[in-house]
């Protein structure tokens, strides 16, 4: 009977390991091919025989940041991580508010107010980029990264309804302990809810990081001079002959957001409610 | 009662608007009396601004290779008198002045292809410009100018200063013209290969190139790019607009023969491999021709230093250091004119006699910003980037043809016949209107299919015959005629 | 209605001048009755609304209906109206005048709420404690004043704005310096009477319900599995795992796309291998490859939307509670029955907000088909291909042409049904019905 157990058990690991070095094969295989052809000597994919370059060379990244005369990657970079820093620590505050008021209040218009953003998710984006772009010229806010940071931040409630879901589960149970204990709604918050949903908070964090980081249609519309684009924007503006320097660019765009993954992956699994509705 | 109240504020709104349409009307008839040397000589005075600084925008090759830092630095130093700085607008080379200009963050001045500058004209986003008193004017044809002319509410204006003439060119290898070829591809015995003559030879070549060496090709280009293919429709009769391609409810590539042409292209792509459905071979012929895989491409003047680099390379890598390897590049890489094509536009027909190849082309020049705040000083630096000396080192460190006659004679003789080509019609420049933006996708569509032909099982073929090209032909142009006009 | 105007009518009675002050100056009376930072907060913004309408705000109002009256004529120096920003600053201009009727109501009513307190001879809350009150009973107001006002003005408004274009005659050559007008329901009438726009439309529709069901089951399940197996006790260096798709989602997604449309292109490493292995090249994203493009779209749409809908379900499996999962152990539940009736359920409900999202998000999936096979128009289709999607159609429409107004007009008639649509769902769903489920 045990021994079953365990043979069951066996087979459920290797089952399970297989199914994950396929997974991770498939999402790892365009990367790899990515990372491959930056470090490729001619630093063009078609000099590749099958899947692998020919021979590998470090000269790609070496121009990406040194050669900046019309490429300026390292000035973009530090553009990108500027707005897309600025936008994520904003963007997250706002977003845990929302969703915590939405989650936690009744008001009226509540409902109206839910059903309005979901609605209004909708609406194709890009049509609303000629009245953006206006908008920020009356607001001098084009060629500033502040304008691109204060849209970012202000757009991120919109997408509030993951963050309420998570909410939702928090038992309300806790709070009016906290009530009882006299702590007002505001201390409530911030002093119990916010540390209970770390998880929430490092995703939220995480994917309003990359959305100014990924993004090129804003930059596009409202940064006009090249020493002000965002890496994104730079990558689109290169040449065609320029593949190189474009796998370059586009592997390292990708370091910082795995850097912070890895910063903040300890903070994405601790389980919570267990321990805090049973005392 | 609300309701009437919101439809009597717009009912009066909508008589305000009108109202205000005839003043505007009035206004435009006012202006049409008004000769356009008042417009040009109001806006041009002649009295330079002083210290100021002019943002030019220039294409990414012309700043790459160093020629834009040496015309500013030029300029710069010609104009310190007056305090007038020209600087690198640093701005995407594709900008759009018309959403950028009236806010305030455009360039001062601007070097862009004829129909993209043009489409700023319509709208008035840049200014006509008094050209006569340029010192290039009679030195740059009339048919350059031609791509710069507006019509504004009756008078005719120019907007722009030809500087550079774009047409496809024939690239190939010399070095991998076939052993002895003086004897068995050179019919004529002109020195000059066959292939690179006339369309048919250069189809049996890479018939036979192919055969031999089941990895190498002959000529190879993608079929889907519009702007190289649409060449052998012209060739055959076919126009992209009518009345001199203005008039966009005129559309004319299936005109003429233009059928021929299409099966043109249908049997090259046979010669070729799938990678011509795609911009495969547009993206790596730089790299495969330098390899050797193919033997000639077509691409533009200004992409000559991009093929050379390629070559070179491949040299070094053979073991020629620096120097010889460029040497070798240089005597081997030959960009010429196109070869003829049959007159019955199969490449197959032995007895057919050969027509001139006719090809799209355009025109990029430079034009000033209407938003500008010293359009004297812009014209200044216009006049200076359009003279000799800078037409000749910009076709020196660039490669491109000179739109002016003087220059052009001297920079080569690649340069000498582009200038021919556009004097003598072969080369169609892209129309300046706005419904030359609609013609790309459609044109694609079709050029992918027809060339998908060449690599379908015989049965499944769409286009056997003539008359199936001139069918597909047709409906192209009924979709760019749809995708101009019903939304109009 | 009735009501109101009943209690309006009972108003006066009672009104003490210090009150009717209020109507007048805001906050005046509040002011008088000892509110001192209450009062000067309303006159601050009645003053600064005053010196706004003064200063360009009236203008914008009128400018709103008429769109401007003069030509810019940059030949001849003439400065005139740009009709699309006084079109955007009109607008903002009434939705300011809204906000401040709306507070000036609020002000009459605040300054007879402050009249009553002091008839009855209480003392009237003090603005500190209204303030801490903020932190308290009203603090979603504080909470979401900020987050509303920024939606407001960045979504809202371009939004509205877009709306109202589809009424005027902007694009094509109308666009500044030349002058926008109101033309009512002519673009709709204009594409109601298009012949070729009907079929076009719903053969792209079904297509586009097709897509956003089936690539929203696909990310969603594919995502929810990966986080379940990775939350497995037997997975050792989880985070190790995890760096995978993460690594996939850190790289911008018009580059992963474009990077696809190679790989699967003639010349790219797909065919490459399959050429090296005796095969013929196959087309993927070829004119005739219709099914095989599409599945490859939502196979790359896949690749692209797991990761981050792995990072979330992992998230939310962390936080389950557990001892229920001990009791079902005890009761004797299989594995298999606690994941159907325990997890499943959960997750389906904390996730219906994303399952939602992801929809809307695949709906309006504009960049997939674009990077991926972008410029072709196939037969049978007017101006669009037959992997576009709305969107993409939309696009072709009206973006490239500049043809706005037409292209704000079929965006709202599509935003019509799609809302319609998503609205009936989220509102039927347990998420927003029954809110409290997991507490």
């Amino acid at each position: 009977m045990r021994k079953q157990w365990n043979i069951g058990r066996a087979t459920d690991t290797v089952v399970t390991y297989a199914v994950l070095l396929v997974v991770c094969g498939i999402f790892f295989f365009p990367c790899l091919w990515l990372i491959l052809a930056s470090f490729s000597e001619s630093g063009s994919i078609y000099s590749f025989r099958g899947f692998f370059p020919t021979s590998y060379s470090l000269d790609t990244f070496r121009t990406l940041f040194t050669d900046t005369t019309m490429y300026n990657y390292p000035k973009w970079f530090l553009n990108t991580l500027f707005i897309a820093s600025a936008s994520c620590v904003l963007g997250t505050f706002l977003t845990i508010l929302t969703a915590y008021t939405m989650s936690r209040f009744t008001f009226r218009g509540r409902k109206t107010l839910m059903k309005t953003t979901m609605v209004l998710g909708m609406f194709p984006s890009f049509m609303g980029m000629t009245a953006v772009y206006i908008l920020m010229t009356q607001f001098n806010l084009i060629n500033q990264h502040w304008g691109l940071i204060l849209i970012y931040a202000a757009g991120a409630p919109m997408g509030y309804l993951t963050q309420k879901g998570f909410f939702d589960t928090i038992p309300k149970a806790i709070d009016e302990a906290a009530k009882i204990d006299g702590a007002t709604n505001f201390q409530i918050f911030w002093k119990v809810n916010l540390p209970l949903s770390r998880p929430m908070i490092v995703y939220t964090a995480l994917t309003s990081f990359t959305w100014p980081w990924s993004d090129f249609i804003l930059p596009k519309l409202l940064l006009k001079e090249k020493d002000l684009y965002t890496v994104a924007v730079g990558l689109m503006s290169l040449d065609e002959t320029e593949f190189a320097r474009f796998a370059a660019g586009s592997v390292f765009i990708a370091v910082p957001i795995v850097i912070l993954y890895f910063c903040l992956v300890k903070n994405m699994i601790n389980g919570i409610s267990a321990g805090a509705v049973k005392g | 009662m609300k309701k009437r109240l919101i439809s009597g504020v717009l009912l009066a709104a909508m008589m305000l608007t009108s109202l205000a349409g005839c003043g505007a009307a009035t206004d435009s008839k006012e202006e049409a009396q008004a000769s356009k040397d008042t417009v040009t000589g109001a806006i041009f005075d002649g009295t330079l601004e002083e210290n100021v600084t002019i943002r030019v925008l220039e294409n990414d090759t012309a700043i790459s290779k160093g020629y834009f830092q040496e015309l500013i630095d030029a300029f710069n130093a010609e104009y310190a008198q007056y305090g007038i700085t020209a600087v690198d607008a640093n701005m995407d080379q594709y900008l759009d002045l018309a959403n950028d200009g009236p806010y305030g963050y455009g360039p001062d001045v601007l070097y862009q292809a004829n129909d993209v500058l043009m489409q700023y004209a319509q709208g008035k986003h840049i200014y006509p410009l008094p050209v006569e008193s340029l010192e290039c004017y009679e030195q740059v044809p009339e048919e350059a100018w031609e791509a710069y002319k507006t019509n504004v509410e009756g008078s005719e204006y120019y907007c722009g200063v030809p500087v550079n003439i774009q047409a496809p060119m024939l690239y190939y290898r010399k070095d991998l013209l076939p052993e002895g070829w003086e004897n068995t591809w050179d019919k004529d015995a002109n020195g000059v290969p066959d292939m690179t003559e006339n369309w048919r030879d250069m189809y049996l070549f890479s018939k036979e190139r192919h055969a031999e060496d089941s990895a190498k090709y002959g000529y190879m280009k993608s079929i889907y790019d519009v702007y190289f293919s649409s060449g052998f429709l012209f060739s055959y009769g076919a126009y992209v607009f009518g009345d001199e391609n203005t008039d966009t409810t005129d559309i004319g590539f299936a005109a003429g023969d233009a059928e021929k042409g299409a099966y043109v292209l249908q049997q090259l792509a046979g010669v070729m491999n799938e990678d011509c459905l795609d911009d495969t071979i547009t993206t790596n012929a730089y790299s495969r021709l330098g390899d050797g895989t193919y033997f000639a491409t077509l691409s533009t003047p200004d992409m000559y230093s991009t093929f050379l680099d390629e070559l070179a390379k491949d040299y070094e890598k053979n073991g020629k250091d620096a120097n010889e390897a460029m040497e070798l590049a240089k005597e081997n890489l030959v960009m010429t004119g196109l070869p003829k094509l049959p007159e019955s536009g199969d490449l197959e027909d032995e007895e057919t006699a050969t027509i001139d190849t006719v090809s799209m082309g355009g025109m990029n020049g430079y034009a000033i910003s209407a938003y500008t705040q010293a359009p004297n000083a812009c014209l200044a630096f216009v006049d200076f980037a359009t003279s000799y000396k800078m037409m000749m080192k910009r076709s020196e460190l660039l490669g491109v043809a000179p739109a002016r006659a003087d220059a052009a004679k001297d920079a080569g003789e690649v340069s000498a016949d582009l200038f021919d080509r556009l004097h003598n019609n072969q080369i169609v420049l892209m129309p300046s209107v706005d419904g030359v933006s609609q013609i790309w996708t459609p044109g694609q569509t079709f050029f992918i299919d027809v060339a998908k032909d060449a690599f379908r099982p015989e049965n499944e073929r769409k286009y056997k015959d003539m008359a199936a090209l001139k069918d597909g032909l047709t409906d192209m142009s009924q979709q760019i005629y749809d995708a101009i006009n019903t939304l109009q | 209605m009735k009501k109101e105007k009943s209690k309006w009518k009972k108003l006066p009675a009672d009104l003490r001048w210090q009150t009717t002050l209020s109507a007048i100056i805001m906050g005046g009376g509040q002011f008088l009755y000892g509110c001192r930072g209450r009062g000067a907060l309303y006159f601050l913004v009645e003053a600064a609304t005053i010196w706004y309408f003064a200063v360009r705000g009236w203008k914008d109002l009128l400018g709103f209906f008429t769109l401007g009256t003069q030509t810019a004529d940059p030949w001849t120096h003439t400065p005139g109206d740009n009709s699309v920003v006084m079109l955007l600053m009109g607008l903002l201009a009434w939705l300011i005048l809204v906000g401040f009727i709306t507070f000036y109501i609020r002000n009459l009513k605040d300054a007879y709420a402050t009249q009553k307190q002091v008839d009855r001879g209480e003392k009237p809350v003090g603005f500190i404690t209204q303030l801490r009150g903020l932190l308290d009973q009203k603090f979603y107001v504080l909470a979401l004043a900020l987050p509303v006002v920024g939606v407001c003005v960045f979504n809202i408004l371009p939004i509205v704005f877009m709306i109202l274009i589809a009424f005027t005659n902007y694009g094509g050559s109308i666009v500044p310096p030349a002058l926008v007008d109101w033309v009512g329901l002519d673009n709709f009438r204009r594409i109601i009477t298009l012949s070729q726009f009907a079929p076009t439309f719903f053969k792209i529709l079904g297509w586009n319900l097709l897509w956003a069901v089936v690539s929203t089951a696909l990310n969603y399940f594919a995502g929810l599995g990966l986080a379940l197996l990775l939350n497995k006790d037997c997975v050792k260096g989880k985070a190790i795992w995890r760096a995978f798709p993460i690594l996939a989602y850190a790289i911008p997604g018009f580059i992963t796309l474009l990077a696809f449309k190679f790989m699967f292109s003639y010349g790219g490493p797909i065919n490459q291998i399959i050429r090296s292995l005796g095969g013929v090249a196959i087309g993927f994203l070829d004119l005739d490859a219709k099914w095989t493009a599409r599945v490859i779209g939502i196979l790359v749409n896949c690749w692209i939307s797991v990761p981050s809908i792995m990072l979330l379900a992992t998230g939310h499996l962390s936080n389950r509670d557990m001892s229920i999962y001990e009791a079902a152990r005890i009761d004797g539940a299989t594995r298999g029955q606690q994941f159907r009736s325990l997890t499943l359920p959960y997750m389906i409900f904390t996730t219906t907000p994303v399952i939602l999202s992801q929809f809307v998000g695949n709906f309006n999936n504009f960049g997939i088909f674009y990077f991926l096979r972008g410029g072709m128009y196939m037969d049978g289709y007017f101006l669009a291909s037959d992997t576009d999607l709305l969107i993409n159609w939309l696009y072709n429409l009206s973006i490239d042409n500049n043809y706005y107004c037409i292209g704000a007009a079929i965006s709202l008639l599509i935003f019509i049904i799609t809302s319609v649509i998503s609205l009936l769902v989220y509102v039927r769903s347990s998420a927003y019905r029954e809110e409290d489920t997991f507490q």
